[in-house]
């Protein structure tokens, strides 16, 4: 089962990631988590300084490497598109990679590729993708269909037909995006669903809501009984808050509530504390 | 001479947000402002009063922001592109690019070219002079990075070293093409991936070549105007922007552009740290008290982890840090979102 796991920045997506994958290997899968957006920590939350191309084993059963662009590159004309050893590869590598930076969708097809390759490669259960946030992830999964548009014939097409085959399948392939119960990330998930719809890029994504408060038992009458310093101010934000989450998250149907999880953890400790949560209900 | 401000920061701070906020602080301060948006949430536009922003700025219909009005824009990239090929191109040429399916979806798709057409548009208003202050809200790509460094991706594009490479040659003319074709290798390399790819984008880049003398003047126009700005950047506590914030802090040096200041969103007042552990008076209902005071521990708990986060980035970069309070509900006018900015410090600080 191959899983991308993308939000709107600042939802926590890498967080969730990282929980699901940790999830996965505690009921004894063989997982591959892979970090497909440079920017944040996936490693961070694996409680390693870092990641590499090749996958290293970060606790039992759990294995997880980083993408690098070259490296991608690389096995994508090598091992995907079977490019003859006679031809000149290091020349047709120096094409791709001009390609890769002016025409639309080079980049996010061998970016994408390898994650399709490993969850097709027989060696995990479980593929659990750190994606880029939403923008650039419709982009990713648009890549298939933007190929189809751009080469007429030939290898690069037929191997991008059989990704956009695998995106679709809803037995193989599942789309989670992380949200919080706020104004924004909500209606910038909701547009994500629609073009995924729209455009049939991939099964309907099933939404997390990350971040969500539990409720304190006060309300609105008990905040004057508060004087009026912290007590009451720190009362006064909760209840906004809650009110706001309560409208928000009726917009949009989502599988799994994670908590917001207050104070100084690390990022080690927050993946735990949501693997949890999660308990095998994703 | 227009003043020009630059917000970078992760994606979900409120970058668009604090633009707003900081241009109609500004420009109750007296200065004639505009703000340039990328893509504000309806909110956003519906506080500032227009439903429909424009790439031509539009005045704010209001009275309140100052005596000389504030005015908000939103970037177009691909209309910034066309303008920019009416203006700097051969007609010709230009008819033949604006048709060519690699630069509509590099204009559209290509994120450095949608900094590159945000960097185009700051510079025309910054020219036009009709503003006191330009603030411009940096596009999400890169988390604002690529904004600065755009104009040298735009000047490598067309300066020909793709070019040089695809056709083994400086300067080739139109001409040119059909010795590229017949050159084995990228003949091969087409035949493997399956199309006339490597032949189109090497069309697409020789007449994009012909704007290379005007567009790299350009650039090095806007790359000054950057240079001059003063760039702020926008966190929050959250472990993503603060990674993003150290990357912004180390690449931009690399470019030679310091940032002026952090604005420190969504920030908990550092008060309710020491009072979370003192005992509770003036409550009488038991069990109100103990669920308040739960609550106020789990949010000092959250306001002791932003002030860690706030004082090892001001001391690790150097700069002033300004925080911006977090208010629920969310500030639904221009003049509440211009008092937490006022109220942040940053304003006179920087002379605005």
């Amino acid at each position: 089962m191959l899983i991308f796991v993308s939000g709107k920045g600042g939802t926590g997506k890498s967080a969730v990631a990282a929980a699901t994958a940790i999830d996965f290997a505690r009921r004894g899968h063989r997982v591959l988590a892979i970090d497909m957006a440079s920017a944040t920590g996936l490693a961070a939350h694996l409680r390693v300084p870092g990641l590499d191309y090749e996958p290293q084993e970060v606790r039992p059963g759990l294995f997880a490497l980083k993408m690098t662009r070259s490296q991608a590159l690389d096995e994508y004309l090598k091992v995907q598109l079977h490019v003859p050893k006679s031809l000149p590869t290091h020349q047709i590598t120096a094409a791709l990679s001009v390609l890769a930076d002016t025409a639309p969708g080079v980049r996010e097809i061998i970016s994408i590729g390898k994650p399709i390759a490993e969850s097709r490669s027989g060696d995990w259960e479980v593929v659990v993708v750190d994606s880029p946030s939403l923008g650039q992830f419709q982009s990713y999964l648009g890549a298939p269909q933007a190929i189809a548009d751009l080469v007429p014939t030939g290898n690069m097409l037929r191997l991008a037909s059989r990704m956009r085959d695998i995106l679709l399948d809803e037995e193989l392939t599942r789309i989670h995006l992380v949200t919080a119960p706020t104004e924004l990330p909500i209606l910038e998930t909701q547009e994500t669903i629609a073009t995924i719809a729209r455009e049939r890029l991939a099964p309907v994504p099933k939404v997390i809501f990350n971040r969500v408060l539990e409720p304190s038992g006060m309300s609105r009458s008990d905040l004057k009984h508060l004087g009026d310093g912290p007590l009451r101010e720190a009362a006064t934000l909760q209840l906004d808050l809650e009110l706001e989450q309560d409208a928000w998250s009726k917009k949009l149907a989502h599988v799994i509530e994670l908590p917001y999880l207050f104070g100084v953890l690390t990022p080690g400790e927050v993946a735990e504390q949501l693997a949890d949560d999660i308990g095998g209900r994703v | 001479m227009t003043r020009t401000i630059i917000i970078a920061g992760a994606g979900g701070v409120g970058k668009t947000t604090l633009s707003a906020a900081l241009g109609a602080a500004i420009a109750l301060g007296g200065k004639r402002t505009l703000v340039l948006t990328i893509d504000p949430a309806k909110r956003l536009a519906d506080a500032l009063g227009v439903s429909e922003l424009t790439d031509t700025p539009t005045e704010i219909p209001t009275q309140t922001y100052g005596p000389h009005g504030m005015w908000a824009a939103m970037l177009d990239a691909s209309a910034s592109w066309e303008a920019i090929i009416h203006r700097y191109a051969d007609p010709e040429v230009g008819a033949r690019l604006l048709a060519n399916p690699y630069f509509r979806a590099i204009a559209d798709r290509f994120p450095a070219a949608q900094s590159y057409a945000a960097g185009e548009r700051m510079a025309e208003y910054i020219e036009s002079k009709q503003f006191d202050v330009v603030v411009v809200d940096t596009p999400p790509s890169g988390g604002g990075i690529d904004f600065f460094r755009a104009p040298a991706m735009a000047n490598d594009l067309i300066s020909g070293k793709l070019l040089k490479w695809l056709t083994g040659a400086n300067l080739p003319g139109r001409g040119f093409i059909y010795r590229f074709t017949a050159k084995p290798i990228l003949r091969i390399a087409d035949a493997v991936l399956g199309g006339p790819m490597l032949s189109e984008v090497t069309d697409f880049l020789l007449d994009i070549r012909t704007m290379y003398d005007t567009i790299s003047v350009r650039s090095r126009t806007i790359e000054g105007y950057l240079k001059e700005a003063t760039t702020l950047v926008a966190t929050t506590a959250d472990p993503t922007p603060i990674h993003e914030t150290r990357r912004f802090f180390s690449e931009l040096d690399g470019i030679d552009i310091d940032p002026a200041a952090i604005i420190f969103n969504r920030k908990l007042p550092e008060s309710w740290i020491s009072q979370a552990n003192k005992p509770i008076r003036g409550v009488q209902d038991p069990a109100l008290r103990a669920k308040a005071k739960a609550n106020l521990r789990a949010w000092a708990a959250e306001a002791r982890r932003q002030a860690d986060a706030a004082d090892e980035m001001s001391a690790r970069f150097h700069v002033p840090l300004y925080s911006v309070a977090w208010t629920t509900p969310a500030p639904q006018s221009m003049e509440e979102l211009a008092t937490l900015i006022t109220d942040s410090g940053i304003v006179a600080d920087l002379g605005l």
